[in-house]
């Protein structure tokens, strides 16, 4: 008798160490990893109702299927946890907030919080920035993945709103991508940064409406214009000008 | 077992004092090596493997019965998980979540006292568990009403729970009995340098292939001198097990050596057909746990119930 050879589809990290698998994106889905997910998105959910009574503002402005990209203010680490929770839990898995590589992917603690309780996307703001991009816009070509970007590419120190960077632009401008344009309040005097912990502060997180780019013509003018309409709509939601 | 136990446990104390001057040995030996300026990279990244990994496996033997079970347990959940990661098990998650809930229950069984007994660890039950897993590993393509590519589902989940899971579990049961020290620091004792020997006299010696479509680096030398080593070591250690008789030492002796290098080869030809190198990168210089606890999973179920037929629990 003759039996056909088995197909095995050994998981494409297979022999790397663990610090590694864990920069590695995409990630390979893991049940552990989402079981911990899951309860640390919950446990989230719980602080930041109690802790910052937090209130969210546009939440049926998110897309119920397909792609979209969140684009908000940045102030403290408080704002990817709301906006973490703002999304609906079954997404949670699908939600990927882009985090600079080299804070929080430095070490392995990092690395395993920032990958498996996060589900960060490890975004490379300094050598490999076009590369990273790629990553952002392989993502959202799959149905129902979030992508969560802080244009600023980095914590306010002074409470005002950083210029947003040409990253957004490049990824949007030209393409059929949803972006939504975000603003938290409270974040800056909740949790400053160089801060340990987080005070308790009241947080209000604000979703603007889906803006779209297909239209423009891909180019530096467009890259630029989509930055200052989606900063603008940012700054506006906030209450206030940039 | 416990702490006072393990304090007060004169076989706690010379496995101690054993591993830790084998322990300075080898590394007086490597560091000679080293000034003698011979390159020590690779064995020297094993070495810092089993530093870190004999302290951990001392400890939780010191902590107790309750650690070592839940050692154990841990130990096949994750000896599987790199069986699942390698085949693609892993991607089932019913198929693999069954497995890993049913080693759970392992762990809880041999914990908790048999109940119409009331001796540690439920025997009965450890033993007929298969009946039930398997019952349920077989229904999910029922209950999912699929066939297409379930036999190798089905077949891959009931290997992964039998092999890494019920019979690496012995392993804990071993813990209830009332020579347990005896017992488990022999046997992780004896297993591991039975593999040692086999790559020594390999080494050394070796010339013919062992099983060379299976693993190429195993030979007939290494093997035989690793049984030899083996049948040696129930003699040398009888201090852990006083109340065995001459054939219960040479059964031990047969167990280890031929039961540790059948696991050794039968991770080999698992790892060959898929066509992986190492079963995972979890342990510098081992490879994946799986690597370093295969010789453990014949001679553990095999080791107990000798024990359990001939030399009384002790």
């Amino acid at each position: 008798m003759i039996m056909d050879t088995w197909k095995y589809h050994p998981s494409p990290d297979i022999g790397t160490p663990v610090s590694e698998r864990l920069r590695r994106f995409p990630r390979e889905r893991g049940m552990l990893a989402y079981a911990i997910r899951s309860v640390a998105a919950l446990m989230l959910r719980a602080w930041m109702r109690i802790y910052h009574r937090l209130r969210i503002e546009g939440r049926e402005n998110l897309p119920a299927r397909g792609s979209c990209v969140l684009v908000c203010n940045h102030t403290s680490h408080l704002d990817t946890l709301c906006l973490l929770s703002s999304v609906p839990l079954r997404s949670i898995h699908r939600c990927f907030p882009a985090a600079a590589a080299d804070y929080f992917f430095s070490s392995l603690p990092r690395s395993a919080v920032s990958a498996v309780l996060i589900n960060a996307l490890p975004f490379d703001r300094k050598a490999k920035g076009a590369e990273s991009l790629a990553l952002c816009s392989a993502l959202l070509k799959d149905e129902g993945n979030i992508l969560i970007l802080f244009p600023e590419g980095t914590r306010t120190t002074s409470g005002a709103m950083g210029r947003f960077r040409s990253g957004i632009g490049r990824l949007a401008a030209g393409r059929d991508i949803d972006i939504l344009p975000c603003h938290l309040e409270g974040g800056m005097r909740a949790w400053p940064k160089g801060r340990l912990f987080p005070r308790p502060r009241n947080l209000r997180l604000r979703i603007g409406q889906a803006q779209n780019y297909r239209h423009l013509e891909p180019g530096q003018e467009s890259v630029n214009a989509v930055c200052a309409d989606l900063e603008e709509r940012v700054a506006e939601l906030g209450g206030g000008a940039a | 077992m416990s702490v006072e136990l393990a304090i007060n446990s004169p076989v706690f104390l010379r496995y101690l004092l054993i591993v830790g001057g084998l322990l300075a040995f080898a590394g007086i030996a490597l560091g000679s090596l080293h000034l003698a300026g011979k390159d020590v990279a690779s064995p020297m990244r094993t070495y810092r493997g089993w530093l870190i990994m004999i302290p951990i496996v001392l400890g939780v033997l010191f902590l107790g019965r309750e650690a070592t079970i839940i050692g154990v347990t841990l130990l096949a959940a994750i000896g599987f998980r790199e069986f699942a990661r390698a085949t693609g098990l892993y991607e089932d998650w019913w198929m693999s979540g069954i497995v890993y809930a049913a080693i759970l229950a392992l762990g809880v069984v041999s914990m908790v006292p048999d109940p119409r007994l009331g001796s540690p660890g439920w025997y009965g039950f450890f033993m007929a568990a298969p009946v039930f897993v398997i019952a349920f590993i077989l229904l999910v393509p029922v209950v999912r009403n699929n066939a297409s590519g379930e036999l190798q589902k089905v077949a891959l989940a009931i290997l992964g729970f039998i092999y890494f899971g019920w019979m690496f579990m012995h392993l804990g049961l071993l813990a209830n009995t009332g020579n347990a020290y005896g017992y488990l620091l022999f046997l992780v004792f004896a297993v591991e340098i039975n593999d040692v020997a086999a790559y020594t006299f390999g080494r050394i010696f070796g010339k013919r292939k062992l099983r060379e479509r299976i693993s190429p680096n195993k030979t007939l030398a290494g093997s035989v001198g690793a049984i030899g080593v083996s049948m040696a070591l129930p003699w040398l250690l009888w201090f852990s097990f006083p109340h065995f008789n001459p054939a219960l030492l040479v059964l031990t002796g047969l167990i280890v050596g031929v039961g540790g290098q059948l696991g050794d080869l039968v991770i080999s030809y698992i790892k060959r057909d898929i066509g992986i190198k190492d079963m995972g990168a979890t342990i510098q210089g081992h490879g994946g746990i799986l690597d370093r606890v295969d010789s453990m999973i014949f001679v553990a179920p095999i080791f107990f119930h000798m024990v359990r037929w001939f030399g009384g629990t002790g």
